[in-house]
């Protein structure tokens, strides 16, 4: 049954996506949407790297920012947006490939802090090369619209989870989450275990890099680092964690919950809607790795977490 | 180039002193604290109240050191204490993830509570320091932190190797469950060291805030000291304080050829460099 109402609802949701824009023309809510859509495909390719292949990246907001930052400088000059989304992109997997493989080939936890180093050099090295804002020239401003970016970003969102969604029940994905479940006796059945490691940290940060394509096509006006900033990094573990890590609709859930309380707090100082988050996800790593997607799976199962919750504190 | 070494060597202490605290929890525990650097803060804020009631800082150390230790006691219990029995690759993603957390929370709460702008602590004798010979001058502060950055290590390194409490939990960093056996009380050990790698803080807190610090700086003090660890070879305890002194004075270096805004960037660079071409650090070899 449950899988009819899947088949039912999610074209109908399309749809609804589809022509939203037809309906709501506040672009307020539009540009919001599209915010929500590079959190999503950012959370949902970090989940990619950090849920299916368990190789946890603090430092995901280098790929967003580096996507962002050729985006932004190719098409400002001249070259059309729809082939500067897909350079960006590249330009992110081949940071990656230079500085994700080598952290790889370590155990222990090289990776996350390998790839937070990342982030901070690239928001140190931008923010010292680039220190005008980056406005759009006359023309471009002209021609703004809000239809085409929240098109281009749909767009991107369904490719997102279309392509992670046939990847993880594909053989290299199968091979990835064996990977993840143990390295060694997947090494031991003939998976080459750095290859596949490998092939997702390309499509992960692909990925990333058209989220940061979108952000530099949303917006008129913007310092060069602010895609840098660490944020970028630490929003996606966040929301994906939140949601359910190494499902498809965590990272969605997640990213609602996140930009729905950061709306809330928006007129108050400092960043409430972080500390909530940063609250609930020390909770749910302690208590529920499966993330609010797991609340409802069974009544047994939710017993046995209150009673580890019980004996926090002896 | 001697002046910029100087201050090399007493940058690189302070790296030292911090990068310790990661270290020693990671290599008796294989707990990863990226709040380490936030903890760190949260003691400079600490530190600035006791300014302001009239303590001087340095005189303030013993203070923030007893609190930061309870409070590494009460956040080991509250957080840290389900993974003692966890194998060691989940227990590093563990700890690395609510640390994480704590890491966001605690830069979060502070900006809440005390407003993101930049603090320091400005005691009368601040911007003082001695003439050596001519052209060549040490500050005061500085050397008072160098001083107590070697007095911390001598301590620590008294209290592994001549207490029994302290070659226990040399011991259990080796082998737990052996330790155990041996009739180690390896959860208290844990305990422990963990209060004690928070208490390691104290210095780096009255240092930092003797400079200047803001609720976000956490992250930032996390990184140079994760840096300086792998540096040295990670889980490798002896090999932190040079690894220290070595980017103190490769940072002073560039800032002399390349200018201040690279200084940041030059260490990150050189990071990546040694997890590239050396990874199991520059003095180390990863205890199995």
């Amino acid at each position: 049954m449950k899988g009819h109402m899947k088949k039912i609802l999610l074209p109908l949701l399309i749809v609804l996506l589809i022509s939203l824009p037809f309906v709501v023309k506040s672009q307020y809510f539009l540009s919001l949407m599209i915010t929500l859509f590079i959190y999503v495909i950012l959370a949902e390719s970090w989940n990619l790297l950090g849920g299916y292949t368990g190789q946890v990246s603090l430092g995901h907001g280098a790929f967003f920012g580096v996507g962002a930052l050729v985006t932004r400088l190719l098409w400002i000059n001249k070259v059309p947006i729809l082939l500067s989304l897909p350079l960006g992109g590249f330009a992110a997997t081949l940071l990656a490939a230079i500085v994700g493989i080598p952290c790889f080939r370590m155990r222990l936890a090289y990776f996350p802090i390998g790839t937070l180093a990342l982030s901070m050099i690239a928001l140190l090295t931008v923010s010292n090369l680039f220190i005008a804002a980056g406005a759009l020239s006359p023309e471009l401003l002209r021609s703004y619209e809000i239809f085409s970016r929240y098109y281009i970003a749909l767009f991107i969102v369904l490719l997102t989870i279309i392509v992670i969604y046939y990847l993880v029940r594909s053989r290299p994905g199968l091979a990835i989450v064996a990977i993840r479940d143990n390295e060694k006796a997947a090494a031991a059945i003939g998976i080459k275990t750095l290859k596949y490691k490998t092939l997702a940290l390309l499509i992960s940060t692909f990925l990333a890099g058209l989220a940061g394509g979108v952000y530099a096509y949303q917006h008129v006006s913007y310092y060069y680092d602010a895609p840098f900033d660490l944020a970028w990094s630490f929003t996606p573990p966040m929301t994906t964690f939140i949601g359910g890590i190494s499902t498809m609709a965590g990272p969605i859930v997640g990213s609602i919950c996140f930009l729905a309380l950061s709306e809330i707090f928006a007129v108050t100082l400092g960043e409430v809607h972080v500390l909530i988050f940063g609250f609930c996800f020390i909770l749910i790593v302690l208590f529920l790795p499966g993330g609010l997607l797991s609340i409802k799976a069974g009544s047994h199962s939710n017993k046995s977490k209150m009673r580890k919750v019980k004996t926090w504190f002896l | 180039m001697l002046q910029t070494l100087a201050y090399g060597v007493l940058n690189g202490s302070l790296y030292g002193i911090i990068a310790l605290g990661i270290s020693l929890v990671f290599g008796v525990m294989r707990y990863l604290n990226i709040a380490h650097g936030s903890l760190i803060i949260l003691g400079s804020y600490g530190a600035l109240y006791l300014f302001y009631l009239g303590l001087d800082p340095f005189l303030s150390i013993p203070i923030v050191m007893i609190s930061l230790f309870i409070a590494g006691i009460i956040l080991f219990r509250l957080l840290y204490s389900n993974f003692v029995s966890l194998a060691e690759g989940s227990r590093i993603q563990k700890s690395l993830l609510v640390s994480f957390g704590l890491m966001l929370v605690i830069e979060h709460g502070a900006t809440l509570i005390w407003t993101s702008d930049e603090k320091s602590i400005n005691p009368s004798y601040s911007g003082m320091s001695f003439e050596v010979f001519k052209d060549f001058h040490v500050p005061l502060i500085g050397l008072t932190g160098g001083i107590l950055a070697i007095i911390v290590i001598l301590a620590l390194h008294l209290f592994f190797s001549r207490t029994y409490f302290g070659k226990s939990v040399i011991a259990v960093s080796q082998d737990p469950e052996a330790a155990s056996l041996m009739g180690v009380n390896v959860k208290r050990a844990f305990l422990i060291s963990f209060g004690l790698s928070v208490c390691l803080g104290a210095v780096p807190s009255i240092l930092v805030g003797l400079q200047a610090f803001s609720p976000s700086a956490g992250i930032a003090w996390f990184n140079k000291g994760i840096i300086v660890v792998m540096l040295g070879g990670l889980g490798n305890i002896y090999g932190v304080f040079p690894a220290g002194l070595f980017l103190g004075v490769v940072e002073a270096i560039s800032v002399f050829f390349f200018g201040a805004p690279y200084r940041e960037i030059t260490g990150l660079v050189i990071f990546v460099l040694v997890l590239i071409l050396f990874p199991r650090g520059l003095f180390g070899r990863i205890p199995e």
